[in-house]
């Protein structure tokens, strides 16, 4: 009766494959797995998905 | 009226004595109750049971309308259907399958197999139908949803049919097992229904660690489809051929790596096998803990294990597997950041399983075992 609703947010970790930087995001529509994402934020290397998960939060 | 009845002043020895100066009222007020729980105790016990079990249906019949029309509105909003869409999706809804007959065992799985392909098949072909032009990636995300949608429209129906012959026959007995088995179809049922979110956005499940593992591998392999919705990629690792193996990504679908190891076994000679899949972790294990064994690591009815199974044992070769603990529900959904996070760890474990069970010039097949939704390769 008192327990809270849990949320579940969907992430996805970017990899950039020259610098190898991680970047975490919310999840968008169309992401795939190890599919080629955008371009790193810190060298001109292009990032690809490295995670797709869901983290679950209590309201 | 209540001064004939004084409660604080109970004699006992009257309640419960049978001595001829006791009295008659104060015994009937034991004695119905017995008489009472002797002839209706079933039936007092069936009406409590029905209500627990009430609560339990009701929640199946929300879970079957919620995901009905999640399933309307996927198709509606992302694909152009034909008319009588909702008729069509309700007659699909009910669509059984008889299993064969297993008086006679002898070639079962072939009967099984058939059973359970021409479903999908005629699955697919009814998907096409309704929506002409669908791009193979929708096409199984629509066919996932409407799996899921038809067998929680199933298992409502049968749980309401047992409870409403109990209830029917006023059998309490009839109603045991049902009372019993609830608790498990209504997590199994509730898992189902908060799949559909994940294969609605093509979002990887725990199901597809190891699609997620052997799809890192292929990434800059030249890939060829073997079977059907089944990939193969071929690399070397220490002097050893590696032979990859997973459901074509990132739609929803499992593959055929039974019919995939057959063509591969028909024209290359292998040394060793290793599957890697999501296993039901027990009671008290710690959810996403990897563990290794020995045998095939594919669930399903069976027909891609036997098959897989009989191929292995006419060629010897040993077959090693790599399991990723999980709940019934963490494996249909979307997969946790501790899942997700163990993908690395498996992968150097497949590595080590090389090193030490092959040596070199040997080949090695590796298969993904799982639903690949959301990840590509």
């Amino acid at each position: 009766m008192f327990s809270k609703k849990k949320i579940t947010i969907a992430y996805t970790v970017e990899k950039c494959k020259k610098c190898g930087m991680l970047r975490k995001r919310k999840f968008t529509e169309g992401d795939i797995l190890f599919a080629e994402s955008s371009n790193c934020t810190s060298c001109d290397g292009m990032t690809s998905i490295e995670k797709i998960f869901g983290e679950t939060i209590e309201q | 009226m209540l001064s004939l009845v004084n409660f604080t002043n109970f004699d006992f020895d009257q309640l419960f004595a049978m001595s001829d100066d006791t009295n008659p009222i104060m015994m009937l007020i034991w004695i119905i109750p017995i008489i009472l729980f002797v002839f209706y105790g079933q039936r007092i016990q069936l009406y409590i049971t029905s209500g627990e079990i009430k609560k339990g249906i009701k929640k199946l019949e929300g879970y079957r309308k919620e995901s009905r029309n999640e399933l309307i509105d996927y198709v509606t909003k992302n694909l152009k259907s034909n008319d009588d869409l909702i008729k069509k999706i309700d007659r699909f809804l009910d669509h059984f399958t008889i299993m064969p007959v297993d008086m006679d065992p002898n070639g079962i799985v072939d009967k099984v197999r058939h059973t359970v392909r021409s479903r999908e098949d005629y699955t697919r072909e009814q998907v096409k139908l309704l929506s002409p032009g669908i791009s193979d990636l929708e096409l199984t995300k629509v066919q996932t949803l409407l799996e899921i949608a038809s067998s929680l429209q199933m298992i409502y129906k049968i749980v309401n049919h047992m409870f409403l012959t109990a209830k029917k026959q006023k059998n309490y007995p009839l109603i045991l097992p049902l009372q019993m088995l609830l608790p498990f179809i209504l997590e199994q049922a509730e898992a189902m229904k908060e799949a559909i979110p994940a294969f609605k956005s093509g979002q990887p499940v725990g199901d597809g660690i190891g699609p997620m593992v052997v799809g890192k591998m292929m990434l800059d392999c030249k890939k060829e489809t073997i079977a059907f919705q089944t990939v193969l990629a071929k690399t070397e690792f220490e002097n050893r051929t590696l032979f990859l193996l997973k459901a074509e990504g990132p739609g929803s679908t499992v593959g055929r790596p039974a019919d995939a190891l057959e063509t591969i076994v028909s024209s290359n000679k292998l040394d060793v096998i290793i599957m890697i899949d999501a296993a039901l972790k027990m009671e008290g294990e710690d959810s996403a803990s990897i563990a290794q064994g020995f045998g095939a690591a594919i669930g399903g009815i069976g027909i891609d294990r036997f098959q897989i199974e009989a191929i292995a044992t006419n060629n010897n070769i040993p077959v090693f597997s790599i399991v990723v603990k999980q709940s019934v529900k963490e494996a249909i959904t979307l997969m946790t950041k501790e899942i997700a996070n163990q993908a690395d760890d498996v992968r150097s474990q497949v590595y080590e399983m090389i090193q030490e069970n092959t040596k070199q010039g040997q080949s090695v097949l590796i298969i993904g075992v799982g639903n690949t939704v959301g990840v590509s390769q």
